[in-house]
Formats: C-alpha cells, structure tokens, sequence
C-alpha cells in the first residue's frame, strides 16, 4: 500500500489545461481536507480545510502530520467485559502542501510501524500530496537523506507519483491528466545546510564527553522537542475507565526525556539521568533504532529549535562532539 | 496482520503463593500460541494496565504460567483478582532461548531473585527434551525463604538429574537451608568457586536483577566459556513488545524483538546492554 517507488525516476502527470481546481475536488471527494494554514492565534497548524483549494501557508505547521496518523491520545482497544474490540475504521483524508521533511519523515514511520495495523489502517485512508514549502532560517533538510514518503507531490499543474496509493487515485483520473516523460524531480537540489551528522563509532567513542551532562544541565525535561518532531513517535499505553465501566486502552504519546521512561518494575532506570537520556534521544535522531539503525530519524526540519526553551541543538552537539574527538 | 497489540482474552486461573511477595499465577487462554522459555508475555488488567512477565514454565492445556512479585500498581491489582477473573495476554513477544545451543551439553544456569523463574521454564523444557548431560543451578535469594520452588528444586536435586546450589545474603538460621539444600552465605557468584566444569561443553545462563549481570557474565567468561554461549535474559521496561515504543531500546536494539535472550558475544556489541 505505501510501497515506495523507484524515486530515481518518479512518474509525473500534467493536469490538461484549465481542470486542475476540478483534479483537486476529486482527490479531496469523501475526505476530510488538511493543510497547514494560521491559526488566529498566530500560529502556523495543521488544520482541516474546508475546501481544497483554500490558500494553504507554505510554512511547516507547529506540530506535525504524524499527528494524523498517531494521535497522541488513540484507542487501542475497548473492552465492555465481554472481550476486546478494536477501534472504528478512522476517518479518510488528505494533507496538502506536505514539505518535503515531512515527507521524509512520513517515510520513517510508515517503516517503523510497517506492521501495525492501527498504523497501517490510518495510512491506507490518508492520502498525502507534497508541495513546495517555504525555507526558514531553522532549516536543515537535505532531500538525498531519506526517501520521500507521502503518496503524490504537486508543483502547479504536475503531479509526481510517491506509491501505490498515488498511483491508484491519479488512475482514475487519467483522463483528466498527460503523462510527462523525463520530467526530472521536483526537488533535486533541494536542501538547506550542509550538517555534520554524527556516525555509529564517532557516537560510541564520544560516550564519556563531558558534553553531554553540560548540555544536558540546561535541559528541562520539557520533551516539547519531542512533541513537535516529526520522527519522534514513542508512546505509552494508558487505561481509561468510563462512568458505565466500559475500558478504552489509549495509546498515548510518550516522551523519552521523561525520568520514567527507561525505568523498570521495582524502581530499577536504564536512563537514570538527563545526560542519558539526551544522549537517547540525540542517538535516535542521528543514528536511527532497529531495523533503522543507520538512517538518522532528523529529516532537518527545525521545529526543535524554536521549541526548546533552552535553546539545545541537536547539530551544535554534534559539531561539538566531532571538534572533542579531533582535539 | 495480526494486531499484536489487542489482548487475547484470558482468565485468571489461580495464584498460589511462592514467597512473601511472590506469587505463581496460571492464565488460562486458549488462542494464545505456545511461549517458548525466555520469550514474554504481556498481562493486560482492563482498566489498570499492562506489564510484561517471563514465563517460568512450559504452556500447556491452554495454560500460561508465571511468577509475578507485586511491584506496583498493575501487579498489586492482579494480585488482588479473584480466580477467574477476567484479563487480556498479548504475545508471545521476543526471542527465547535457541534449544541448539544446550543440546549435548553441560548446561550451568546462575540465577538471582525473580530470575529464576524464566530459568525454571527452560529446566523445564531441557527436562521434556529428556537432556543427558549435567544440570547445574546456582540460584542466589535475600533469604532462604525467598528463593522460588526450593522444595520442587530439592525434590529434583535428591531424585538426581539437576545439580542445585543455593546461596542467600541473610538466614536467620546459622545452617540456613531451603528445600533440604544448604544455602551459602555470600553472593550467587561466590557459587562458581570451586565448581568443576568443563568449559568447552558448557552453556551457561544467566538471570537475575540489573546489577547482577556484569560481574556474573565475566566470571562465567573468565571461567573459560565461550561468549557465544554465556546466555542472558535482559530486563527491560518492555511495553509494546512489537518494536515500537522504544522504552526497551539499548545501544540502538529493540530488546523486546532481538532479545530478551542474548549471548555474552552480542551484549558486548550492545553499547549500555550490561
């Protein structure tokens, strides 16, 4: 369903002159319509739209679209005392205007949760179409560093083709459509700032740097950085019990710059302290976990750095991290 | 797919006590696949939570079977159900024990506390599988009436098979014993000493609380055994068992899938593992 196409070569579409507006209806038919836009308070959120050719802020919203697809407070399960029952079928939608990190992003965790059905079935009904954004001082995405994920990608009257689901909805609009030829990617040299990134032996060898329990000392523990990143997808799981008895299981964001979230039954902490627990973080972020191991999770989009009170950056540290291990 | 995070449905059968704050509880729960010795469970309480177990003994006649300390609030809850009580099992979660790795040989298994009890399902298996070569355990307790099956583990010991050391930190008694065994006074580890053992056709096992691995697994290596077959069973705090939520994650592994049973060999390649 996500399945990722050859992204050296995308397939490209151009919509015929003069239905461009009547493509987008019909992506959007039957779907609840989002994309980042201002809020009245003044900021930049992912919203629901009325319509799809509202004027969406090319900016990245404050939190992101994992959003959609992993609520911070999902139903697990419900269970009335007669057996465990699965949540209802989430609603359809789109995202429009998805960056390009966010894209990226997007990618990470349709690998990570690959094989979870609740994750699974709220991507099947999410169609993501990219779109050029708008580059901040706080940006650092580079489009060589993860594939893109998402479904389609649209400049103007162009669409690329991202998966399986893109293609499928670009079918039935075919004849509304041109297929281009060599039509090169819409985002070749797309990319911000060079970064120094951090690599599994140059992380294991910075291990006793002193750097981290200095930085880590003016971390609050917030986790805001956390909430606003796009790869950031840890959670716990939390009963709720309602008045008639019934018990929803929610699986609720976590955050791996709580104190307990490496600690075990009986008081026991893997991650007793706020060094090792920025290290955590800082080694999910460059170096990736698991079957991941070796991709970093940053797709650079920023939205850390304004978040943090304390203003603690992820690429200083490892600039920092690299200069130790030179000196 | 499977949605390995909805709960099988199960009851509780009964709970015997085991010690002073342990206890032994048999979940009856049909559609729950066999757990092999090592790999975890997930007991889900509606309305109060969820905690991962080892299983400390073989699945059979859709019975699951482990030993639970009540260490908080889930554990105080399920220690409070009356038996049939109705209750969710997520799994089998992780990688066991590899029956491979004990087959024609010398099997040495150091367990502390609690850690046993994953230690007591693999006994278990190596028994059913009607294993010839030596059973050795040396198993480490506060007290002798803190240790975990001493009576079972002595009747074993008397009927020959399984060669059974205890040790405790504290008796009472001035010859403490449990189970008819004499307990040493000192650490399990101290157990090792003056053991002969044939390094080469040994595997050992390992189990216990946090800050018993490092100095166990060493010795154990020092002893001459191969890091390849100096085993462990890791504790961590395991809550989606799928690879997801990241609680687990040392040097990078999802603890709950490549693990909880590691080998010497692969711990030193886990930064933080031990």
């Amino acid at each position: 369903m996500t399945a990722c196409l050859n992204h050296s070569k995308l397939p490209c579409f151009k919509v015929k002159p003069g239905l461009a507006d009547s493509c987008m209806t019909r992506l959007a038919a039957d779907r609840e319509i989002w994309g980042s836009s201002l809020s009245r308070d003044g900021l930049r959120r992912l919203q629901k739209l009325a319509r799809p050719d509202e004027e969406l802020d090319p900016g990245l919203p404050i939190v992101p679209f994992k959003k959609l697809l992993l609520p911070a407070n999902e139903p697990l399960w419900s269970w009335d005392g007669s057996g465990f029952r699965q949540p209802d079928l989430p609603p359809r939608r789109i995202v429009l205007g998805a960056a390009l990190c966010d894209l990226q992003a997007l990618w990470y965790l349709d690998q990570v949760f690959a094989e979870d059905p609740l994750y699974l079935r709220r991507r099947q009904r999410l169609l993501v179409v990219g779109g050029f954004c708008r580059i901040e001082e706080t940006c650092r995405c580079q489009s060589a560093a993860l594939p893109p994920g998402g479904d389609l990608f649209r400049v103007d009257d162009r669409f690329w083709v991202l998966s399986r689901q893109g293609e499928t909805v670009l079918n039935e609009l075919k004849n509304d459509l041109a297929r281009m030829v060599d039509t090169p990617l819409p985002w070749p040299e797309h990319g911000t700032v060079p970064r120094t990134g951090c690599d599994e032996n140059q992380f294991r060898q910075a291990g006793a740097s002193p750097a981290w329990k200095k930085i880590a000392a003016t971390c609050l523990s917030c986790g805001a950085c956390s909430v606003v990143c796009p790869t950031c997808y840890c959670y716990d799981m939390v009963d709720e019990v309602a008045a008639d008895g019934k018990v929803v299981r929610r699986r609720s964001w976590d955050n791996c710059f709580f104190a307990d979230h490496g600690q075990v039954a009986g008081g026991g902490n893997f991650r007793p302290d706020r060094a090792s627990r920025l290290r955590f973080r800082f080694e999910h972020k460059m170096l990736g976990f698991g079957n991941l191991r070796g991709r970093p999770s940053c797709v650079g989009c920023g939205r850390c750095l304004p978040a943090c009170p304390t203003g603690i950056d992820l690429d200083e540290i490892a600039d920092l991290l690299m200069a130790e291990s030179e000196s | 797919m499977s949605n390995r995070l909805l709960p099988i449905p199960a009851n509780l059968e009964k709970s015997v006590p085991l010690t002073d704050s342990d206890r032994l509880f048999t979940f009856l729960c049909e559609a729950l696949p066999p757990v092999a010795p090592g790999q975890f469970i997930e007991v889900s309480i509606p309305g109060v939570g969820g905690f991962p177990v080892s299983v400390c003994d073989l699945s059979r006649d859709a019975r699951v079977f482990a030993c639970i300390r009540r260490a908080g609030r889930v554990t105080s809850a399920l220690f409070g159900l009356a038996p049939g009580a109705a209750l969710g099992l997520r799994g089998p979660f992780g990688k066991g024990f590899d029956p491979a790795l004990f087959k024609d040989r010398d099997v040495l298994l150091v367990a502390g506390g609690l850690g046993l009890a994953p230690l007591h399902a693999l006994l278990a298996a190596l028994l059913q599988s009607g294993h010839s070569q030596r059973l050795i355990l040396l198993y480490g307790a506060r007290n002798p009436s803190s240790l975990l099956f001493a009576e079972e583990l002595g009747r074993m010991t008397a009927e020959g098979g399984l060669e059974v050391s205890f040790a405790v930190d504290v008796a009472d008694d001035r010859q403490p014993r449990a189970g008819g065994i004499p307990c040493r006074l000192g650490l399990v580890t101290s157990l090792l000493d003056g053991l002969e053992l044939q390094p080469d056709r040994t595997t050992a096992v390992v189990s216990g609380p946090p800050a018993f691995y490092r100095g166990a697994l060493e010795k154990l290596d020092s002893l001459g055994l191969s890091p390849e077959k100096i085993l462990a069973t890791l504790e961590r705090r395991m809550r989606c068992g799928i690879g997801e939520c990241c609680h687990c994650v040392t040097g990078g592994v999802y603890l709950c899938q490549e693990g909880p049973v590691f080998s010497l060999a692969q711990l030193r390649r886990i930064e933080g593992a031990i």
